[in-house]
């Protein structure tokens, strides 16, 4: 089983850490949507909660997990730190002591009167930094004639002109 | 007849998904438990034994009757009553085929007939999973014959354990099991919860007219359960009202209410001329539209009146009745209770057949009755709260049904566009050919797996082009209509 990396894991635990699930429908049409309530296993799986039954989301991960296709889980610190998850939906409950300690924190956030359809659980199987610093650093590796022939690290500045310091 | 194999249907149908079509094996084959499984049902809170609260004494089946004769008093030795919680696939679909043990307080020694080797419900490296023990091609020759199938023990007769084929999970038994009324009722008895997310009440507590008058439905064996179960004759509407406010108390648990029952089709009322050859006078199904009415009353009780336009914005219950079909007069007294939601269920489309597999149907009052009270009913409940339900199987019963399964969807599916152009929606259940029917009698076979999973794509087809919801009976609020299944992909 695929695991994630602590720094990874931390990240999702962070409760104020953004997370934003991605989805396709039958026509390969991309949907995202902002999940709350991730949880992080023993096991590897994670699991979030769905509020809706009828929310796209939730047809694209029904439709996912019947012919075994990926979704892809993105999560953001407040740093910009930031990880894509690709996965497979491996189980969706809506009953019993999982559902339920979602279902509660449900209604510890949003009121008695809120509403959750279920938990959706996706196994992890590959995991991307996409934190900014870190894929600038690859794409300049990979692809170093792509950069704009103005950036710092390509052009000495003015003020080494100028007798400066320079910074390459 | 060769038929295909499951994984023949697979391979011709790609774009069904094989967790629906394994839901539909397991209802044909069955599935039995394994000590393990078990075991394990019993440490996640998803086994109970019902025993205690329905100490049933032994009966004897009468082949000549429909009615089973209750046998010679003996010692009350209850056998054991094991119901579990609910089972079901990784994506949450209800898993059919363990009627034994999920309504077991409906059938204490059910019988159901099936086809083919059951599969089998076993720990595979700690986690439960369905094992498949027939992986060669599928030919129904001999009927099996009725099977006690035993959830304490691996059959003796199974040769081969079978391949894992789908990953399951149990749900724990509902919060209300084991508990009494302040009148000593078990609670168990007031309400079933078979499908996860949904109260039953049976209004009429083991009562049906057709059956009482030897017309039942030839599929049917409804009565014989409820009188095996000693089901109370009249249904005590202060437990009721105590069960089902125990039931609701329980959090993320319930999201509707089914009322259902048997048939009545007599009333107390002066006589209406169309009806009164056929009734003796009385206004039809009164009778039965009392006793709905009754429960909804004491469900609105459970609300609250100051709750009931914050649960339905039509100021209704959540309430579907799954009954007879009622005059229009009826229906509105029904709604005017409450009602939110109406299913009468059809059955069979084809007229001749309606007569021969429904005939107290046909007696009270008939096909285009029936069609029509259905037809009534969307404009008082509105268009998405009105459906039917065939019974996918009966109408290919041998010698009188159709000969061919091409014949038997054509007419399904002739049934599902005529009432979906007027705003209501045809769903199925999978024939059961149980003991104390009329088809367990005859001996009737199971269809193969190929028409169940072509008529589900075809009245899901329907349902889609004419963009029908049917909330009250989907996968998770019902969960024996493999069509609703797959309406996940569209709610």
């Amino acid at each position: 089983m695929f695991k994630l990396p602590k720094e990874v894991a931390d990240l999702i635990n962070d409760p104020e850490s953004i997370k934003i699930v991605a989805t396709t429908d039958e026509k390969g049409n991309p949907h995202c949507a902002v999940k709350d309530f991730f949880t992080l296993f023993e096991d590897g799986n994670l699991a979030f909660a769905e509020e809706f039954e009828g929310s796209q989301t939730n047809v694209n991960l029904v439709r996912a997990i019947w012919f075994d296709k990926n979704v892809e889980l993105t999560v953001r610190g407040k740093d910009g730190t930031t990880f894509q998850i690709k996965g497979k939906p491996c189980k969706y409950v809506y009953i019993g002591e999982l559902f339920k300690k979602f279902y509660l924190a449900a209604r510890e956030k949003w009121g008695p009167d809120s509403e959750l359809a279920g938990v959706w659980v996706i196994t992890p199987q590959e995991v991307k930094n996409e934190t900014y610093e870190v894929r600038k650093k690859e794409e300049d590796e990979k692809h170093p004639f792509f950069r704009h022939l103005d950036r710092a690290s390509v052009r000495k500045t003015k003020s080494v002109f100028l007798g400066g310091k320079d910074e390459n | 007849m060769y038929e295909l194999s499951f994984e023949e249907v697979a391979k011709k149908y790609p774009d069904f998904p094989r967790t629906i079509m394994r839901k539909i094996d397991t209802a044909l084959r069955g599935i039995i438990f394994t000590e393990k499984a078990l075991e394990r049902a019993k440490e996640e809170g998803a086994f109970y034994d019902a025993s205690a609260d329905f100490a049933c004494l032994p009966t004897r089946q009468s082949e000549k009757s429909p009615l089973p004769v209750v046998a010679e008093p003996l010692p009350v030795v209850a056998e054991p009553l094991p119901v579990v919680g609910g089972v079901f696939f990784r994506d949450g679909t209800y898993v059919l085929g363990l009627e034994s043990v999920t309504r077991g307080f409906h059938s204490p020694s059910a019988t159901l007939v099936r086809s083919g080797e059951p599969y089998l419900l076993d720990l595979v490296n700690g986690k439960l999973w369905l094992l498949d023990g027939e992986p060669r091609p599928f030919r129904q020759n001999n009927m099996a014959d009725a099977e006690k199938l035993s959830c304490y023990s691996l059959s003796t007769q199974r040769k081969r354990r079978g391949e894992p084929v789908e990953e399951v999970y149990f749900a724990p038994v509902p919060r209300y099991f084991g508990k009494k009324t302040s009148r000593g009722t078990p609670m168990i008895k007031m309400i079933s919860s078979r499908a996860p997310n949904r109260i039953s009440i049976n209004i009429s507590s083991g009562y049906c007219h057709f059956f009482k008058e030897k017309l039942p439905c030839k599929y049917c064996n409804v009565i014989p359960w409820s009188i095996e179960k000693g089901l109370p004759t009249l249904l005590n509407l202060e437990d009721l009202y105590e069960t089902v406010n125990e039931a609701l108390g329980e959090e993320g648990g319930f999201t509707s209410i089914h009322l259902t029952g048997g048939s009545d089709p007599r009333g107390n009322a002066p006589p209406l001329l169309r009806f009164a050859k056929q009734s003796g006078g009385d206004k039809p199904y009164e009778n039965e539209v009392n006793e709905y009415i009754k429960v909804l009353k004491t469900l609105e009780r459970c609300f609250g009146r100051e709750k009931i336009p914050a649960v339905n914005r039509n100021g209704s219950l959540p309430v579907q009745a799954i009954a007879s079909a009622f005059p229009k007069k009826q229906l509105i007294r029904l709604k005017e209770a409450g009602l939110t939601a109406y299913r009468s269920n059809l059955e069979v489309w084809d007229e001749k057949l309606f007569q021969r597999i429904c005939p107290g149907k046909a007696k009270y009052f008939g096909r285009q009755y029936w069609i029509e009270s259905i037809l009534q009913a969307v404009e008082i409940f509105g268009r998405g709260n009105v459906s039917t339900q065939l019974v996918a199987g009966a109408e290919l019963a041998k010698p009188y049904g159709f000969k061919t399964i091409d014949e038997a969807i054509a007419s399904d599916l002739e049934c599902a566009e005529f009432f979906a152009r007027h705003g209501i929606y045809t769903t199925f259940c999978i024939l059961w050919v149980d003991r104390g029917s009329v088809f367990y009698r005859e001996k009737q076979e199971l269809p193969p797996l190929e028409y169940f999973v072509r008529l589900a794509k075809g009245v899901n087809e329907i349902r889609r082009k004419y963009k029908l919801s049917s909330d009250f009976n989907d996968y998770r609020r019902d969960g024996f209509h493999p069509d609703m299944d797959l309406a996940r992909l569209a709610p």
